[in-house]
């Protein structure tokens, strides 16, 4: 009996350590394994929105410019730029030598009509807003000019980017762009293949303009939990994580790993409809932003990964966080607003999503909990992203916590939100004649003094007004295989460093 | 007349299932439709708002939602009985050729972990029906208990979190390979999943194996079977196991079925490309046709499953006809 029962742990022994034996050898060296919660959704640069998509896109195809370290402009496939004096006239000189990766060299006529197809709406651009105040466009040579209805000198920042992506002009010609067309760009990595739910593999590109890139294949694989990216990476199967959830990356211990922690553009916020009952009265909104300790939502729902913000996140003209009525939580400032409204008590609903983002029922809760001291109920309505969004766009809310993103350019960031024909008016609910002055005083000028002048004056209207009570802006994290040499994390979140990296 | 009989059985259970199925349509169709957001909002998010009315229009056109409800209705089932089950948009395939790759990933998964439950289970209820009141009850029934109390996104978290922090292995984290691509793998992939859904199971067919084997112990032929000087082995075996297995072959098939629809959890956090994730994925992006095809795929296995369930108990039982 004795035997026996040896016989079957030695059998079970021998299956366990069999088994952890046998492990299916790990990637090569000059292979990277990503792990990302989502997956890609289309195939089509112009048209991306999905995160996923834009990231993995980000490395197939390359812009006119790039936002680099620091959320600096650099040259992209322009080498250098000229604004007219009017600002009504943007003239790039494009980079030479640049190849796609069917063969075929970048020119003019390619970026001209990449910039046509953006603007064309049957292609229903994401970013076509950005551009939209061009009214034509000039190839000769390696020069690509684009006429402006308005002085734009923002325009350039917003020729960043995949949703930017120069395509072939053949390519847009044959309408061989986006659904199942393999991607000819002619960014870093070639596109090799995707497999829906599970994986996007591509290659490098040995004609790449800034040189072969050093990791020979990207591997970019579909792990639907960041605790199992975290696990996964553990265990090396994987070398190169992204994480949103400051829990997540709190655990990020291991010796063989390292954790890149950026400070992002974009920035959480409690939105209020101003145009109803209770937020359609200054003082309530004002009652709510000195009632609100920003610090002490980053320290408990974002276990301190944060920073507080003000309404401006661009690293150019960030506001000034003490520039608000109350800089710190005082509840006597909040009671005297409430009581200057003639309410003695406010109860309002917060449209939440539970699935939008990691930390935002967490968040919400902290909010109403702090708010409950100032005599101000929060109901929480919580709802999962997809049922968030309709609601959001349709302005169907009485205040919302928001995670939006931003942009390093603030025209590009706010003009959509808070300017009288802005898209997103619905949604930001407030608008002024001095907003849309100073939105078009930044817009028209190239002189930082001018537009930083101009950008202070719109973040002061927005704090003074509480017209929402911005929180605080996130982190971006990448947690990478220490072999991992030269890379760069970026607040956009982009890959693309990812270029110059090597696995040592 | 026999024959007769048959066919108006036959008949009155096609009915049946094809009324079940016709409502089950209605119902997801509705359902979606019902919830905020459409494919547009799910697919674009908040950068829907920089769209103007042509490009909604162009849009809507696109994602066949322009038409009227009763015409997209038609229009999907018309397709669907013709073998079209749609096109995942976000997928950039179609229907079909993600439930190619999706539908055998849960069925493996749903099999192994039915095998392992019910291994797990019948064992376990047997051990704890052998003695009812003792300790070997007390610990069979506390497994039993365990095994319900404990969620499996728990379970599946600790397994995944001790053996990649532990011992550096997480087999799931590569590239999912089919038995067919390679099998060693494959198992590999597969059993901790299993495991979890197979300790799920193992609970409710416990419970139920363990009163069942209770109540048959008790009756007549039983102590005709000892009294004959029938060996006790082959009476628990052939006897009383063999006389309660209609309620547990019953608990098996629901558990099954289950299964096939309901190991989201267990595919997400062992990034298993399975229809669990294929659906709620769709859900979120409110891919229509996605939803409604894989429910409905979900739906003719679980009616099929379920004739199959019955024909079991024919086998078992030559009384039920």
């Amino acid at each position: 009996m004795k035997r026996k029962k040896l016989a079957i742990a030695a059998l079970a022994a021998s299956l366990a350590v069999g088994t952890l034996a046998a492990q299916p050898a790990k990637a090569e060296s000059t292979s990277l394994v990503i792990g990302s919660v989502l997956d890609i959704d289309k195939l089509d640069p112009h048209t991306a929105t999905n995160f996923a998509t834009v990231r993995a896109l980000g490395l197939v195809y390359s812009s006119l410019v790039e936002v680099g370290p620091a959320n600096k402009l650099k040259t992209g496939l322009a080498t250098a730029w000229q604004f007219s004096a009017d600002g009504k006239t943007l003239r790039l000189t494009l980079r030479e030598g640049v190849k796609f990766h069917d063969g075929s060299t970048f020119d003019a006529v390619d970026a001209k009509a990449s910039l046509e197809r953006i603007l064309d709406t049957k292609t229903g651009a994401a970013a076509r807003a950005n551009i939209a105040t061009i009214t034509s466009i000039t190839a000769a040579g390696r020069y690509l000019t684009l006429n402006l209805s308005v002085s734009n000198i923002p325009i350039l920042a917003a020729l960043d980017g995949v949703n930017m992506a120069m395509l072939s002009s053949t390519d847009i010609a044959a309408g061989k762009v986006g659904g199942t067309n393999k991607p000819n760009g002619t960014g870093a990595y070639k596109y090799v293949s995707w497999e829906p739910t599970q994986s996007v593999k591509l290659s490098a590109n040995a004609d790449y303009w800034m040189g072969e890139p050093k990791i020979s294949d990207i591997t970019i694989r579909v792990i639907p939990t960041e605790a199992s990216i975290l696990s996964a990476m553990n265990a090396g199967t994987i070398q190169f994580g992204i994480i949103s959830d400051p829990l997540i990356a709190k655990q990020v211990n291991s010796r063989n790993l390292k954790l890149y922690k950026t400070p992002a553009l974009a920035y959480y916020a409690l939105q209020f409809n101003n145009k109803v009952a209770p937020f359609n009265d200054k003082n309530v909104r004002l009652a709510v932003q000195c009632a609100l300790d920003r610090q002490e939502v980053i320290n408990t729902a974002l276990l301190g990964q944060g920073a507080v913000t003000g309404p401006i996140t661009s690293p150019a003209y960030r506001s000034s966080t003490t520039a608000r009525a109350c800089p710190k939580a005082d509840l006597a400032k909040a009671k005297a607003y409430l009581a200057a409204s003639g309410k003695t008590d406010v109860t309002f609903k917060t449209l939440v999503t539970s699935t939008g983002w990691a930390t935002s029922v967490a968040m919400a809760q902290n909010i109403k909990a702090q708010l409950a001291k100032a005599g101000i109920t929060m109901e929480l309505d919580i709802t999962d992203q997809a049922t968030y969004v309709p609601r959001w766009l349709a302005g169907d809310f009485v205040a919302t916590l928001a995670n939006n993103g931003g942009r390093i350019d603030p025209d590009t960031m706010y003009t959509r939100y808070f300017t009288s024909t802005g898209n997103l008016q619905k949604v930001a609910t407030y608008s002024s004649a001095t907003l849309d002055a100073n939105f078009l005083k930044g817009k028209s000028s190239a002189k930082t003094s001018v537009r930083t002048e101009a950008y202070t004056a719109i973040s002061k209207e927005l704090e003074d007004n509480a017209v929402w009570v911005w929180i605080a802006t996130p982190y971006e994290y990448r947690v990478t295989a220490k072999n991992l040499k030269n890379f760069t994390a970026l607040a956009t979140g982009s890959l693309l460093p990812l270029r110059s990296a090597s696995l040592g | 007349m026999i024959t007769r009989l048959l066919s108006t059985v036959f008949i009155t259970r096609l009915v049946s299932v094809l009324t079940t199925l016709f409502g089950i349509s209605i119902f997801v169709f509705i359902v979606l439709r019902v919830i905020p957001g459409d494919s547009i909002t799910g697919s674009l998010g908040i950068e829907t708002g920089a769209l103007n009315p042509e490009q909604i229009a162009a849009l809507k056109v696109y994602y066949g939602i322009d038409k009227s409800l009763v015409g997209q209705y038609f229009s999907w089932m018309g397709a669907f009985l013709s073998g079209d089950f749609g096109f995942a948009y976000s997928n950039g395939v179609s229907v079909l050729e993600l439930t190619k790759s999706s539908l055998p990933v849960t069925i493996q998964l749903a099999l192994f972990g039915t095998i392992l439950g019910v291994v797990m289970g019948i064992s376990v209820g047997m051990f704890s029906a052998s003695k009812p009141g003792s300790t070997r009850d007390f610990a069979g029934q506390f497994f039993g208990l365990l095994a319900l109390a404990i969620p499996g996104f728990v379970l599946s978290t600790a397994i995944v979190t001790i053996m990649a922090n532990v011992f550096g292995y997480f087999p799931n984290g590569y590239e999912y390979m089919a038995p067919w691509e390679d099998p060693w793998m494959n198992f590999q992939q597969m059993m901790f999943p299993a495991l979890v859904l197979g300790i799920a199971v193992a609970a409710p067919v416990m419970r139920t194996t363990r009163s069942a084997l209770l109540e048959t112990v008790d009756k007549d032929f039983i102590r005709t079977a000892y009294g004959k000087g029938v060996k006790h082995k082959v009476v628990q075996f052939k006897h009383v196991l063999r006389n309660s297995l209609i309620p547990i072959v019953t608990m098996t098939g629901i558990q099954f079925g289950y299964l096939l629809g309901g190991a989201v959890i267990t595919e997400k956090i062992f990034a298993m490309p399975g229809m669990g994730r294929q659906i709620l994925d769709a859900i979120n992006k409110r891919e229509y046709a996605t939803v409604q095809s894989s429910v409905m795929i979900f739906a003719i296995m679980f009616v099929m499953i379920n004739l199959i369930t019955d024909i079991i108990y024919r086998r078992i039982d030559p009384r039920i006809k």
